[in-house]
């Protein structure tokens, strides 16, 4: 048994806030001290926090989009590189970093989990090899629906509900996913279909289906299953000046239903001003505030070169024009969803990107409840995620933040509210957005949280004024009981889990779902289905299935 | 063949090009396979191939064990100051055991279907608009084959998307198929465009042109009718095989053609299909960006890996004797044969490919056959799971090449 000494425990899923406890692993897992078991080892971490290891609910690691923007952009990874140790594999990147530099990165910041969120169930084999080859963290993924033929054809067919949850249900399982995630509700469909912006209330052009009734069908069918995760929505509009009118209807499409909403930032935007763009982010924090339906995941964004890769190729392709340096990717794919890949480089002297940073920041500042709201920068579309330690800083540290804000387009500056925003997050509040919160929304009842039990997944910080600096480097990085990155350094190289759920359906939609492949597809669905055993093939050293029981 | 042990397999998936079809039917005998239903010229062959039991791994021209052979194969990595990893065909599997051992070694990683690198330079400078064969086979209208006859490397791909008969059931009527500087082939009804190869990209940049309203002087009449056809497209596809542009500076045909389809969506829809994924060229570029962050022709320095498509081309490394040991592996073709070399050489050949001059030869099995594993589609999206279809003892290459790589230190 491994004794942690002396740390300051920071642990909000069990309302601990700096207590000053010991802390006990066995076997990978916290557990209580007893006196039957020895202690092998004792660590003096006096005076240091201790928090559970961080979780990404929100980072595009795995996957075709991925690879392409590594593939694009050699530039990115130039001047990157790491060559081979006898513990690391060689690896690159910046902006999407080669999938193990992706796993020593993550796990050097105290990251333990990390969740794909867009992966196409034609492509999910893609995102399970990649992710299998990541090394250290925990992995999962949300599978796309609500662009695909055979859903829409449910629709315009007005099946019953129950055969659009067993279709979800089968879905999860064919693609060893822990949730679902709709991107532009029947928006990428149509761009097929050669439409080029469709509203939430506005019907499809082929299906005649609006994103409204695709929010409303999969949000049901998510509660109807009992799937911890609630619907990870990328809403209609994305980045379209006054997309603030979709987002609300977007949380009004869920009927009060759990609904969880990716990126907020890109989507609140309002038009006022001379040049048409402002912020909308007191009435989204004001939306969220009042609906404890909401929870949102920010993408922030912050200045400097990125690459954004997205299933979204109708908003992909009209930012296109945007792309810098000048080459992009759009993708049809396979009746099933679309991607687009757009190199950007956000600038602080630009005002939309200026202002984009501003409401980003607004949105976690005025959301109340750190239980609803998480800290990302939808990899690497906003930033990379190595820029987190950068963005706590820019939650913590109100004099620092103004800093900042000063040398920003002062035209967006003035635009934005962010100055009179005193707010300051504690510890505690960023422990919950990035350790309790994003355990407790993706249904991981062993993760995120310090209690005997759970996974020994825990990150020792040195404390330190510059937060930045603490959360860049913790002092001991522990994953599953192991010493896996100590001041910044890989030191231990494991495999992490892969995170699923398997809601059970009716048979009778593989039947169906038999003679839809034979006729429509070029794959069989034997094999576009992935078995347990298949998944190991891919990479992942175990699954983890979590049952489908909704926590209070 | 005893006919009461022979077992008869369905939906299987054929590694033998990039189409990887799913659907075939094949017997087996426990040593002997046959594609009896849904196979192609390519799959019966290659299905077919007998398999030579007992077949030795040979080091210097003598039969030796397995454990002899990767004996004297590590011994050549260790002692090689520059070691070239060439693939002629392998799955995401052993390409995942390749690279490792490429890091351990520091070697220079590449394949050889150099079309591949024509299409990645044209990613890597400007982009695309591309589509896969689902898409093809339900949507598509209008498909333009471009300086291809297609089935010649993909034997299957108008049946597979709903062209030319064999498709099951849709009452879509077929698209209209138009081959420019290619001849189609039998049972494909289509417009031909003559067009020598070296003006393709001549005729997409006056295409393109027309497109944006900039009408050259003089437009030959049929390719403004093609124009006027491509306009009408409701989801048009044009598909081009970067192996067939086989002329200097390629990519740049390609860039005509894809800068093209991005002018075109400006107003239609229309996509483009780079056809590849042959001996497993596009889950080696896969695996090898996922792992290192860059494509092929990458060489695994003690600072990393450093990507130069045109001075780790692996046809120019070994004509200018920059490498001083090569390791190729072929699991899908026992006709591919890796390039002539006096260096030092490790071949990983398919079962029954004929030991070639090399120092170390190892049969291995086949993916797909001899055990299971993944290869990608020639649209870049799909991983088609290969199953393993009968036991015969063959060596497994990733098996062989983690051996090789745990007999190694780092070289660094």
């Amino acid at each position: 048994m491994l004794r942690l000494k002396g740390g300051k425990i920071v642990d909000p899923a069990n309302g601990i806030d700096g207590e000053v406890r010991d802390l006990y692993i066995d076997g990978g897992r916290l557990v209580a001290p007893s006196l039957a078991h020895k202690i092998h080892e004792d660590i003096d971490i006096s005076g240091a926090l201790v928090m559970a290891g961080a979780i990404d609910l929100h980072t595009h690691i795995g996957g075709g989009k991925v690879n392409i923007a590594r593939a694009m952009l050699p530039e990115d990874h130039r001047g990157t590189q790491r060559g081979a140790t006898p513990l690391l594999r060689s690896g690159s990147g910046r902006a999407t970093p080669s999938t193990l530099t992706t796993g020593y990165r993550y796990a050097e910041m105290g990251y333990t989990a990390c969740f794909e969120p867009a992966m196409l169930p034609a492509n999910a084999r893609q995102a399970h090899m990649e992710m299998g080859d990541t090394p250290i963290v925990d992995k999962g993924a949300y599978a796309l629906l609500g662009n695909d033929d055979f859903l829409l054809r449910l629709m315009q067919e007005k099946a019953e509900q129950q055969v659009i949850n067993d279709y979800v249900a089968w879905t999860l399982r064919a693609s060893q996913a822990l949730g679902i995630k709709v991107v532009n509700p029947g928006g990428i469909s149509a761009f097929k279909f050669n439409t080029r912006k469709l509203d939430v209330d506005e019907a499809s052009p082929h299906y005649g289906i609006t994103p409204r009734a695709i929010l409303t069908t999969l949000t049901r069918a998510l509660h109807a299953l009992k799937v911890p995760h609630p619907l990870h929505v990328h809403a209609s509009n994305l980045g379209i000046p006054g997309n603030i009118e979709t987002t609300l209807a977007t949380i009004d499409a869920a009927e009060g239903l759990p609904i969880h909403l990716a990126h907020i930032q890109f989507h609140s935007y309002a038009k006022e001003g001379d040049r048409k763009f402002s912020s909308g982010a007191a009435r989204i924090a004001e939306a969220i505030n009042g609906h404890r339906n909401v929870s949102a995941d920010v993408g922030q964004i912050l200045f400097g070169q990125t690459v954004t890769a997205s299933g979204d190729s109708m908003a992909q392709h009209r930012n296109s024009v945007h792309a810098r340096p000048g080459k992009w990717v759009v993708m049809d794919i396979e009746c099933d969803a679309g991607c687009g890949v757009v190199p950007f480089k956000y600038r602080d002297q630009n005002f939309v990107n200026a202002l984009q940073w501003a409401i980003g920041l607004e949105i976690f500042l005025m959301v109340d409840d750190p239980w609803r709201i998480f800290l990302t920068t939808d990899h690497p579309n906003g930033a990379p995620f190595t820029s987190y330690p950068h963005l706590m800083r820019l939650l913590m540290d109100k004099s620092f933040r103004d800093d900042q804000l000063s040398r920003i387009h002062p035209d967006a500056a003035a635009a934005s509210c962010l100055g009179s925003l005193q707010r300051q997050y504690s510890l505690y509040e960023i422990a919950t957005m990035t350790r309790a919160a994003p355990a407790r929304i993706l249904g991981l009842t062993d993760r995120g949280h310090l209690a005997p039990g759970a996974a020994a997944d825990i990150t020792v910080y040195q404390v330190q004024n510059d937060a930045e600096a603490m959360f860049s480097a913790p002092e001991y990085v522990f994953k599953d009981g192991v010493l896996v990155a100590r001041r910044g350094k890989t030191v231990g190289v494991t495999r992490g889990i892969t995170h699923t759920v398997k809601p059970d359906f009716d048979p009778a939609i593989e039947k169906r779902l038999r003679s839809y492949f034979e006729r429509y597809h070029t794959l069989s669905l034997d094999n576009f289905a992935i078995s347990d055993d298949e998944m190991i093939e891919c990479g992942s050293r175990a699954l983890l299935t979590h049952p489908c029981a909704r926590v209070a | 063949m005893n006919p009461a042990s022979l077992v008869l397999l369905d939906h299987v998936s054929c590694p033998f090009c990039g189409l990887l079809c799913d659907d075939l039917s094949v017997t087996g005998d426990g040593k002997t396979l046959a594609v009896v239903a849904r196979g192609c010229d390519k799959s019966r062959v290659q299905f077919g191939q007998a398999f030579p039991a007992n077949a030795p791994c040979v080091v210097d021209g003598n039969p030796v064990s397995l454990d002899a052979a990767i004996e004297r194969a590590t011994a050549i990595l260790r002692s090689s100051t520059q070691p070239l990893l060439l693939s002629g065909g392998a799955d995401v599997a052993s390409m995942r055991a390749l690279l490792a051992l490429a890091d351990r070694c520091g070697a220079v990683v590449d394949h050889t279907n150099e079309g591949l690198m024509r299409n990645i330079l044209v990613l890597q400078d400007s982009g695309w608009i591309t589509t896969t064969l689902t898409e093809i086979r339900n949507r598509a209208d209008l498909v333009l084959c471009v300086g291809t006859d297609v089935v010649s490397r993909f034997p299957r791909f108008f049946e597979r998307c709903g062209m030319g008969g064999g498709m099951l059931g849709d009452q879509r009527p077929a698209p209209e198929v138009i081959f420019l500087s290619a001849t189609p082939p039998a049972g494909i009804n289509a417009r031909t465009i003559d067009v020598a190869p070296n003006q393709i990209a001549e005729v997409f940049a006056v295409l393109r042109a027309l497109v944006n309203n900039k009408k050259p002087q003089r437009v030959e009449p049929q390719l403004e009718q093609l124009a006027q056809r491509i306009q009408r497209a409701r989801y048009g596809v044009v598909v081009w095989s970067a192996a067939d542009f086989d002329f200097s500076q390629a990519e740049l045909t390609i860039q005509a053609i894809c800068e093209w389809v991005k002018d075109l969506n400006k107003t239609i829809r229309f996509a483009g299909l780079p056809l590849g994924g042959n001996q497993g060229d596009i889950s080696a570029h896969q695996t090898i960006t996922w792992q290192s962050g860059f494509p092929l022709r990458t060489r695994f320095t003690a600072q990393g890996p450093d990507y130069d498509p045109h001075r780790y081309a692996a046809r120019r490394l070994l004509a200018t004797d920059a490498v001083d040991a090569l390791l190729y592996i072929a699991e899908f073709d026992s006709n591919f044969a890796p390039p002539a070399t006096t260096l030092p050489s490790i071949v990983l050949g398919r079962a029954g490919m004929l030991p070639p001059p090399c120092t170390v030869f190892i049969p291995v099995g086949t993916p797909g056959i001899d055990r299971s594993g993944h290869l990608y589609r020639t649209d870049n999206v799909v991983a088609v799971p290969l199953k393993k279809l009968t036991e015969r003892g063959a060596y497994s290459a990733p098996q062989v090449l983690n051996q090789m790589t745990g007999g190694l230190a780092c070289f660094v």
